[in-house]
């Protein structure tokens, strides 16, 4: 138990261990590093919760669903501003993108498509914009949000001529039922909040109830995949 | 609190006030969201920030600044770029972090292409795309972020 702990947050204790020899060494420093680390926690938590509430509330106001179906290849300009409004809105850390695009992709979206989201989900956040601004001054924000989109746009143009659909790897297993994506999973508790029956959260990762296939109540389940933020819930019937 | 923060509070609880108003449930469900995902992210975030701490407390920005200054900018710039591959991290955490560089004198064009490649490119994160998109498509999205990291610093040193 507790050595799974320490490997699920190797990371961290890593971090621990040599804040501890620092300190042992050379106090001055450790403390020194305590205080250095306390000025970005302070800015840290000024700015953190309204960008997580700001994020959340984008992410359930602007319908996903709407948007995706604009996202294939006939879509030209549109597809590509939808594609960017995708990424700049969405919640989650930027792995969590890596699961939807594959899905979108799967619907139809093309490959310029999913890299623009990909790209603007880790770069060009709405409520990131300000946050930036405050650190770096408005014209460096502007400047670069101006640049990094051209960017976005020309080299997504780039990988859609160089990357074909094929080169992606297609869907080897044909499972049938009920399945969470644990890579995309991000542990916000809404499905196990919207069918409690057969979600649950465990180590931070929803999984599926023992339960029986039969009494799945389809409506209730359709409402949950699509309130997932992630998109990391799929059902296919047999 | 600096007026960019306050904008962002101001703004952000007009949105909770507008969407209470429309549809409780629906907001409580972004609430909820909102605090589970901060949860899930604490502990790898905190992490983050202790190692900046320390890396920091080890190579003051000061001597980062004049250990950049000496080298030309293109050196500068490439290997600016290619540390910030190492990992993504979040973006609230490397704006101040970029910030704290270019205050202490890291010029515009290497704290750039640090910045982008920071939130953009990742050899950590490397397998898990590769799982998902194969190797052609995460090569290709990876290195093309990488060459345009550079390009957007240049012409940020070149406008600002």
């Amino acid at each position: 138990m507790v050595l799974k702990k320490i490997k699920d947050n190797l990371f961290f204790f890593i971090i621990i261990l040599a804040y501890a020899i620092m300190t042992t060494i050379n106090p001055s420093m450790g403390i020194e590093s305590v205080k250095n680390s306390g000025y970005y926690i302070k800015e840290m938590l000024m700015i953190m919760p309204v960008i997580f509430v700001l994020t959340a509330l984008l992410d359930m106001w602007v319908s996903k669903e709407k948007i995706m179906k604009f996202l294939g290849k006939d879509a030209k300009a549109k597809g590509v501003f939808l594609a960017f409004v995708i990424g700049s809105i969405s919640a989650g850390p930027i792995y969590a993108a890596f699961p939807m695009c594959v899905m979108l992709h799967k619907k139809g979206a093309s490959i310029r498509n999913i890299i623009i989201i990909l790209s603007s989900w880790a770069v060009i956040k709405v409520p990131m914009l300000l946050n930036e601004a405050k650190f770096l001054g408005p014209k460096f924000m502007v400047i670069r949000w101006i640049l990094t989109v051209v960017a976005i746009i020309i080299f997504s143009w780039i990988a859609d001529k160089i990357i074909k659909d094929k080169d992606l790897p297609s869907e080897e297993t044909s499972q049938v039922g009920l399945i969470i994506n644990k890579g995309a999973c991000m542990g916000c508790t809404l499905c196990t909040k919207n069918y409690p029956e057969l979600f649950e959260i465990k180590s931070k990762k929803a999984v599926i109830k023992a339960h029986d296939a039969t009494t799945i109540d389809k409506e209730k389940l359709q409402t949950t995949i699509n309130a997932c933020p992630v998109k990391a819930i799929e059902y296919i019937e047999d | 609190m600096d007026i960019f923060t306050i904008g962002i509070w101001i703004g952000t609880l007009i949105f909770l006030g507008v969407s209470f108003a429309k549809n409780k449930g629906k907001t409580n469900q972004a609430l909820k969201m909102a605090f589970n995902m901060g949860k899930g992210m604490a502990i790898s975030i905190f992490s983050i920030i202790f190692a900046i701490g320390l890396i920091l407390t080890l190579l003051p920005p000061a001597d980062i600044a004049s250990f950049v200054e000496k080298q030309s900018t293109a050196i500068a710039t490439i290997a600016s770029a290619l540390l910030g591959t190492i990992t993504l991290i979040p973006a609230f955490i490397a704006f101040p972090l970029v910030g704290t560089l270019v205050d202490a004198g890291v010029g515009i064009v290497p704290s750039v292409a640090f910045l982008t490649t920071l939130t953009m490119v990742g050899v950590v994160t490397f397998p898990l795309e590769k799982k998902e998109f194969g190797v052609k498509f995460t090569a290709v999205r990876n290195g093309l972020s990488f060459l345009f990291a550079i390009i957007i610093a240049y012409v940020m040193g070149v406008i600002i």
